[in-house]
């Protein structure tokens, strides 16, 4: 190996991808001084260069992303009507209905009340986009942005109250598991929504996520767990606060 | 369900299923707009930027190739979004020689602080088409076959291009800092 070949071997080098000619290309820098002086000194700068602080973008990028994410949606799923649902259209039709006055007011209201609640449907349903992307992503800082956009589906969003179930079951961080607990309280009402908090119970690792279902499930007097928290009392490897607790949250549930 | 493959979440949209851009977004939309705003080092007009190539993603969704990577798919259609812009303004965009404001350094040591100070001149005194080769090798950690493929060339000719890069980078780099050795 000369120096040119060794030279362009030099990324693989620090990123340790270099596999087949390792040997050739140490046995070249034991043997040239320029080489390794250089190898050594523009390896310093390349992982300087990898820790410089990355730039955040506003959080308008995020509303202006999910907003024509919107629009695109609308148009494949009404293509010969999508111009209906177009911002100069609606303000036009706004103002025309305003226009027409009271006199027809009465007739035009019964369907100006299904436009807005059809364009709540779809607010509620970006919501829902927003939070199961935010839910499935690796940073933990974005699963719990995630859980807080869960807050704000309707109750009865059962994609969403899976991905929090599942995220309370497996989630590799205590902050998302604990946060989606409390996220989980909307959705109490939801017989599947208590099913899953009791189940998740005997799921967990952590105390403190034990403690906030126990709580959780006391709160909303949640029978039916019952059997749930019995086990969790026999349970041989559980935190002793924990079980202590789970016998004060049966005696709530009496 | 952490672990679907951009690649299948692109199919998903390519197949109609529009939602699965979300899970997309999240994911690359930060490196994303650093990469433009190491190419053209203007906050406002990366943002534009990022939003377009999503755009761009749900037009020409029907174009991607599954088997082809997703990120060189990305940087392929973020190259092209970048040189539009730049048709577009008609003039040259060059980074600014100087410290991005929305840094926070506050809490970093002087030397720490001089230290990136230094690699952000350099980086900004690189002609841009090394700046744009140590970007995607370096900050996107892209491998030299998703580059070669975004650049349209050989996988030999990235290895030698990334090399050329860094030195040249080294080379700004230590006269900034006036401690070469040699």
């Amino acid at each position: 190996m000369n120096c040119e070949q060794a030279r362009t071997q030099f990324v693989d080098y620090w990123r340790g991808t270099l596999e087949d000619s390792r040997a050739e290309f140490d046995a070249h820098l034991a043997a040239c001084e320029r080489c390794r002086a250089e190898a050594e000194d523009l390896r310093d700068m390349w992982s300087a260069l990898g820790t410089l602080p990355e730039e955040d973008p506003s959080l308008r990028l995020r509303a202006r992303f999910y907003d024509s994410l919107r629009q695109w949606r609308q148009r494949e799923t009404r293509p010969a009507l999508w111009w209906l649902r177009h911002p100069a259209f609606q303000t036009a039709a706004a103002m025309l209905i305003l226009a027409a006055g009271i006199g027809t007011g009465y007739m035009l209201r019964g369907r100006e009340m299904s436009e807005v609640s059809q364009l709540r449907g779809e607010v509620d349903n970006m919501r829902q986009l927003v939070a199961l992307s935010l839910l499935q992503q690796q940073g933990a800082s974005d699963r719990l942005r995630g859980v807080s956009y869960a807050y704000r589906v309707e109750p009865d969003d059962s994609q969403v109250l899976s991905a929090l179930l599942a995220t309370v079951d497996h989630d590799s961080n205590v902050d998302v598991r604990l946060a989606a607990v409390d996220a989980l309280k909307k959705f109490t009402n939801n017989p599947v929504g208590r099913n899953g908090l009791a189940q998740a119970l005997s799921k967990q690792d952590s105390p403190l996520v034990q403690i906030a279902i126990l709580d959780e499930i006391v709160e909303v007097h949640d029978r039916s767990a019952a059997p749930s928290i019995q086990a969790l009392v026999s349970s041989t490897d559980v935190n002793p606060e924990v079980k202590q607790h789970a016998q004060w949250a049966l005696r709530q549930l009496q | 369900m952490y672990e679907a493959s951009d690649s299948s979440l692109m199919r998903a949209v390519r197949e109609g299923d529009l939602g699965a851009l979300a899970i997309l977004f999240e994911r690359h939309h930060r490196p994303l707009f650093n990469y433009f705003v190491h190419m053209n080092g203007n906050r406002e007009l990366s943002e534009d930027l990022v939003q377009d190539v999503f755009v761009r993603m749900l037009k020409y969704r029907q174009s991607y190739q599954p088997e082809r990577a997703f990120a060189a798919w990305m940087y392929q259609i973020a190259r092209n979004a970048q040189s539009d812009s730049i048709g577009k303004r008609k003039f040259e965009v060059a980074l600014p020689d100087r410290e991005f404001a929305s840094v926070n350094v506050m809490e970093e040591n002087l030397k720490r602080k001089q230290e990136i100070s230094i690699l952000k001149r350099a980086m900004a005194r690189l002609p841009v088409e090394k700046r744009e080769l140590l970007v995607l090798s370096r900050f996107q950690n892209l491998k030299y076959d998703e580059i070669a493929s975004i650049l349209g060339c050989d996988v030999g000719a990235v290895k030698v291009r990334v090399y050329r890069a860094v030195r040249a980078l080294g080379e700004i780099y230590f006269e900034l800092s006036g401690e070469r050795a040699s």
